[in-house]
Formats: structure tokens, sequence, C-alpha cells
């Protein structure tokens, strides 16, 4: 009962110390445009950028730190993280877990296949190898459809790490968010993107620990205020090349 | 505060173990039959290398082709294998080394459809089972040198005066006293290569440490999935150690009076 006791004045101590205190931001870095590491070792970012302009608005203190996807909830279970800013899908399994922000990018499932590949949606991968990130929304897509257990789903920790395996035609496709996929396949001739039109719309959000009430409506006031006076529109523009779309409120 | 849940019994939840119990099986099928098969391979390599090591001659050309053909070139084998980590030999194998031998556009080795087959369906198993058997052997090569020149010198010399050859001396009377030596370090190296399978699972190869991932990337749960693989390592090197200890006792049945 004391170690309770204790834990629970740990845990009110520490909510009332990160109102002041720098709040420690994971995000995984390996994702560009989302978030990469450049020569000089800083993070860098659509998702840098709008947490970073959040903090402005907010008079929040935030630091980058770079974490493995795969571990990044954990980070954030343990209180090594504060929040999670990693082009994280808001989804219904992980909303039990964890609390989130509003939308601030909306996104698809995007397939990446070889120039010559037949394939047009998802169903067309059956019985294919699929390469996807442990975890990922991808990973999700890919076990829903063809089974959690499959040999022919083959999971790697990174986003770079999948594309190499396409290249080296170890898998048949790779499955990823739109952003990161077009942005890879970029940078090889060889491959192509090929979007399902039936696959459904995604929003990233802002992860935080469940009940932190206080830091996720903070930080909704920010997302709020960056997208009302245009700071959002600016910097979506100079990651993607584009127009953001509306994205919902809540 | 659903905080400390660890603290009272049913936090386990074994439904998600049992929802991949396929992968966990298929898994474990996978993390000992690499590790078998890298166990035979390394030893045989390791057993080549350290030969390799101890090679010498006493004149001319002969102790030349030794030293730089043979000595040298395990040397260096073994020096880089033991001073890299595993991990980056695993990355540099799947993703650089075995792309440039098998490559469906231009693999040196094997190249078009059998390649991509080779890739998709063993990709994985190929790299594992070439890293692993490659680091063992450095290893190995070690545990083979150090028990072959533990023995003494005068049993060889005994043997080349009682009229045997070189390789019957080595054969028949110095390797089947220092295998006697080897066999305990034998066993430890084949323990830490049990362990050090799980570190293939960063390229796809589903063994026991991929399925732990999967279901950790699945559920951000850490608890089950990893309790259950470390479980699981525990029970396979007990065994391999209790393996060991009888190859010991068969072999060393001799030494006690």
């Amino acid at each position: 009962v004391t170690g309770l006791a204790v834990i629970a004045a740990l845990v009110v101590a520490s909510t009332a110390a990160a109102q002041t205190r720098t709040l420690v931001v994971g995000t995984s870095a390996t994702y560009p445009p989302f978030a990469s590491e450049n020569a000089q070792k800083q993070i860098v970012g659509f998702d840098v950028d709008v947490i970073n302009a959040i903090a402005q608005k907010t008079g929040l203190r935030v630091r980058l730190v770079n974490t493995p996807f795969v571990g990044i909830f954990a980070s954030l279970d343990n209180g090594d993280i504060d929040l999670i800013v990693s082009g994280v899908t808001i989804n219904d399994r992980r909303k039990q877990s964890y609390d989130f922000t509003a939308p601030y990018f909306e996104a698809r499932q995007l397939l990446a296949v070889p120039a010559s590949s037949p394939v047009t949606v998802l169903q067309d991968l059956a019985g294919k190898k699929i390469a996807v990130v442990t975890g990922s929304t991808g990973d999700d897509v890919a076990s829903r459809a063809f089974g959690k257990t499959s040999p022919n789903v083959r999971r790697f920790d990174t986003t770079p790490l999948i594309i190499s395996e396409l290249v080296n035609a170890g898998v048949d496709a790779a499955i990823g968010d739109n952003g990161v996929i077009a942005y890879r396949v970029q940078e090889h001739k060889g491959l192509k993107t090929v979007a399902d039109p039936a696959m459904p719309k995604e929003y990233f959000g802002i992860a935080v620990k469940r009940g932190n009430a206080a830091l996720r409506d903070a930080l909704n006031r920010g997302l709020a205020a960056i997208i009302a006076d245009g700071t959002y529109t600016a910097i979506y523009r100079r990651w993607f090349k584009s127009e953001p779309p509306v994205l919902p409120k809540s | 505060m659903d905080q400390p849940q660890i603290l009272w019994f049913g936090w386990f939840r074994a439904d998600i173990i049992q929802e991949y119990a396929p992968l966990f099986w298929t898994g474990l099928q996978m993390t000992v039959g690499v590790t078998a098969m890298c166990i035979v391979q390394g030893s045989m390599l390791g057993l080549l290398l350290g030969m390799a090591r101890l090679a010498d001659a006493r004149h001319g050309v002969a102790k030349a082709v030794c030293r730089y053909g043979l000595r040298w070139p395990a040397t260096v084998y073994v020096s880089f294998f033991r001073g890299t980590p595993l991990f980056v030999q695993i990355l540099l194998m799947h993703f650089a080394v075995v792309p440039l031998f098998v490559n469906p556009a231009d693999g040196w080795l094997v190249s078009g459809d059998l390649a991509r087959d080779l890739r998709q369906d063993y990709g994985a198993m190929i790299t594992g089972i070439a890293t692993l058997t490659l680091n063992a052997g450095a290893y190995i090569s070690e545990v083979f040198r150090a028990g072959i020149q533990s023995i003494d010198r005068g049993q060889m010399e005994a043997a080349r005066s009682l009229g045997l050859t070189f390789r019957q001396a080595m054969r028949h009377v110095v390797l089947p006293q220092a295998f006697r030596r080897m066999l305990p370090p034998l066993g430890n190296n084949a323990i830490a290569l049990l362990k050090d399978s799980s570190l293939v699972s960063a390229v796809g190869l589903a063994e026991l440490s991929y399925a732990a991932r999967t279901v950790a990337g699945a559920y951000s749960r850490y608890w089950e999935p990893y309790l259950t693989i470390a479980f699981m390592y525990w029970v396979l090197t007990l065994g391999l150690a209790w393996g060991v200890r009888r190859l010991e006792a068969r072999y060393g049945r001799g030494d006690t009076r």
C-alpha cells in the first residue's frame, strides 16, 4: 500500500512538473519527410516543424528525442517521453491505451511495387510477399488482409529497410503511409507507387499518456491556432509541395 | 490510474500469445534449425580456420605459403568477425553483400527469376545462416587453436617418432585429446550462437524474436511476448548445456581413475 501511495505521489508530482519542465517529444527519425536526422544530427521534417510551431504558440518547451518506432509507445508508458509526434495513425486500438490530439495530417496507405508490377489493388498481393514496418498501420493492413501469422508478411524496423528489401527483390511489395512511401519511391527509379482506392483515410495525431488531458488540450489549442493563422499551411507546402486538405476538428 | 496493473495476478494476457501461437511455434523451429546448422557448419569452418592459423613449415616456399596464404588471411578473417558487431555483419550481409551475389538484375552468382525466388523464400534465412556460420567459425577457430596448442608438443613428437604421418598423428593422437578440452568452450559458443540468432530478426527472419517483435508491435505490450521467448530461449540453452555435459562425461571417461 505504501508502494502504491509512493507511486501515486510520484505520478501527481510528475504531472505537476510537466507543466513547467521541457517536454520530451519522442519521434522515430527514419521517416522522411515527417522526421529524419540530418548530417548535423538534428531531427528535421514535417512532424518537427508542426510540434515546434505548436510549442511556440502555446509557450510549451519541447525537446525532440529520436526513439525507435517499435518501442515508442513503451517509452511513453514508462515516462521516458511525454508525447509522440511520429506519424502515428489514430486508430481504435491505440485510442484504448493513449489519448490523441485532433488530427494534424491526413494519410492513406500506399503500396510500393517494382515498376513492372501488375498490382493495382491490395488484394492483388494475395500469396505475394509483403514488407511492412513492425506495428505500423501498414502492418495492420497486411495482417488483416493476409493473416497475422502469415509468413508472407515480412516485418522490419524501419521504412528504409522495407524499401531496401523491395529493391533487392526480397518482397513483391511494401506497404506504408503515403507521405513516406511516395518520398522513398522517388529515390528509386525501378519502383512505383500504387494507391488502392479502397484504402480508408487515416489521420496522424499526437499521442500523450492516457488521462493527460491538460497536455492534450494545450496541444489541441496550439494546433488549432497554427491552422487558423496559416503557419500549418506554410509547413505543409514546404514538405509536400501541395495544399493541405481540410482536417477534422477532432 | 491503471498504471500499476503489474502488481496483481492476471496481468499476463496469455490470449495474445495464443493468438500468435503459430508464429511462436514456427519461430521456435526456425531458431532451433538455424542454430543447429550454424553450430555444425561453424565448427567445420572453425576447424579449418584453426588449422590455418597454426600452419607452419620449416623451409622456403612452403614457409611463405603458410605465412601469407594461410596464417595471415585466417588471422585477418578472425579479427574482422570477432572485432565487429554481429548486428552490423547481419545488416551488411543482407542488404549489401547477398544482393551482390543473388540479384534478379545482375547477380554475380544467381540472377533472374531463380534469384527472385531465392531472395523471397529464403533471403533472410540465407543471410542468417551465412552470417552466423561465418561469425561462429571465427570464434570456434580460436577454441580449436587453443585446444590443439594446449596438447603437449611431446605428444606429436612421440607419435611422429612411432612412424605416424603428421596427418595421422593429428587425427588419432592430438585432436582426440584436444577435443575433450575443447568441449566446454564449444558448448559456450553453441549457447552464444543460439542467443545471437535472435539478431537475425532484424532482417525479417521469422524466428523467436521476430514473433515477439510482431506481437509487441501489434499490441504495444512487452511483458507477454518477451517473457515468453525469454523462457523458450532459457529452456533451449538449458537443453544445450545438458547435451554438452553428457558429451563431456562420455569423452572424459578415460580421465577418471
